[in-house]
């Protein structure tokens, strides 16, 4: 404190002065008691030996004092306290609910009981080799139905889930594999699926089969499709099919479903929190 | 070349049109250029139906319609015309209920249980 600082506080407030240099005398535990000499000596009010006291005049000048009278016990300190605790705790809530929610539709398909979506398959790749259910896991999937002779809404789709699949490698690389499986398998085989996803994503992972190992993997993973059975050679047709991306855990089992309802900033967003909170073994791929 | 055979481009475009091959990207957007354009002309002429309003269509955007058919494949001509008769269904319908005070609702579709 200063000399001047000092003069006007006592100076506006003598009889508090007094009335500490008696309550300092009779504090026998307190600590500048034991130096009871220099205690009331005006030169001594420099010294911090009064906690409880010297808080009322910590104001330098009398304007001070005022203006700490005027607003009461709330000051700008205080104020930026109480809405940083209670910002942190919004937060802290927020994302604790989100957390929850996640884990719910996680694990809303875990355990006896539950919907099944997803199982045992055995088809073959767009290089022709075969692959399993036990070959995706260790990863995340993402699963995408549909054809190359697909009009319109399979190609956006597609599109969607290479941006998806980019900004997931970007921010957890090698957890996502990105899986294609036709409902059309009778025109498209691995040649077929190769050219056409190559010109969406280069890690694309093409699928196709038999008509009935198709429609086996359409039936575990829910997905409804009109692929006629019976084909002419020649003969040009659609298939009508569910366009649910399909989110697969590490140990094959389904997470959530994203949609067109969903943007690709959204989704990517949906299944970096999911990879997040994933506790189990991963088998990261390059 | 002889009359009988065609350059590789028309045999592409033969394959495309019959579904022998499925179209690349570059010739999916050509093909949706093409259908954008004649959906436009359909626009302009107030046609809703391509398909039951042959005539009327044909007659307006028969240009337009050719070169939609050329460039797309014949299931996909139908396909796209029988989406814009459902597009503008539901356009209208929309407009209907929301003159009518309905509130757009954002469906669920994923298989979260309710709370």
């Amino acid at each position: 404190m200063s000399q001047p600082a000092i003069r006007a506080t006592m100076n506006a407030l003598p009889r508090a002065a007094t009335r500490q240099c008696l309550r300092t005398m009779s504090t026998a535990s307190n600590m500048a008691a034991k130096r009871p000499t220099t205690s009331c000596l005006p030169k001594s009010q420099t010294q911090t030996y009064q906690p409880l006291v010297q808080r009322r005049f910590k104001y330098k000048t009398v304007e001070e004092a005022k203006s700490r009278y005027r607003s009461g016990p709330f000051s700008w300190k205080a104020g930026m306290l109480f809405l940083m605790t209670g910002a942190g705790l919004l937060f802290y809530f927020e994302t604790e609910k989100e957390r929850m929610q996640r884990k719910r539709v996680a694990e809303s398909t875990k355990g006896v009981g539950r919907p099944k979506v997803g199982g045992p398959f055995k088809l073959i790749d767009h290089d022709g080799n075969t692959v399993t259910d036990e070959d995706l896991k260790g990863r995340y999937s993402l699963v995408y139905f549909g054809f190359t002779h697909c009009p319109d809404i399979c190609p956006e789709e597609l599109d969607k889930m290479a941006i998806m699949f980019d900004q997931v490698e970007e921010k957890l690389p090698g957890v996502l594999a990105p899986v294609f499986v036709t409902c059309d398998p009778a025109r498209d085989g691995p040649k077929e699926l190769k050219e056409y996803l190559a010109e969406f994503h280069p890690k694309f992972i093409g699928l196709t089969g038999t008509y009935d190992e198709i429609k086996a993997m359409c039936k575990a993973y829910r997905v409804y499709f009109s692929t006629p059975t019976e084909v002419k050679p020649g003969q040009d047709y659609l298939v009508d099919h569910s366009i649910y991306f399909y989110l697969m855990d590490p140990e094959g089992d389904f997470v959530e479903a994203l949609g067109r309802q969903h943007s690709p900033e959204q989704a990517s967003k949906i299944i970096v929190d999911h990879m997040k909170e994933w506790k189990g073994p991963l088998k990261k791929t390059a | 070349m002889g009359w009988l055979s065609s350059s590789p481009d028309d045999q592409r475009s033969k394959e495309i049109r019959s579904g022998a091959v499925a179209p690349s990207r570059a010739e999916r957007a050509r093909c949706w250029e093409a259908r954008d354009g004649y959906f436009a002309c359909l626009d302009k002429n107030n046609i809703t139906d391509a398909i039951k309003d042959e005539k009327a269509a044909g007659k307006a955007c028969g240009e337009q319609s050719k070169v939609f058919e050329k460039d797309c494949a014949a299931q996909w001509v139908t396909y796209f015309k029988k989406w814009r008769v459902q597009d503008i269904q539901k356009r209208q319908r929309i407009k209907e209920l929301e003159a009518q005070g309905a509130n757009r609702l954002d469906v669920q579709t994923d298989f979260t249980p309710r709370s």
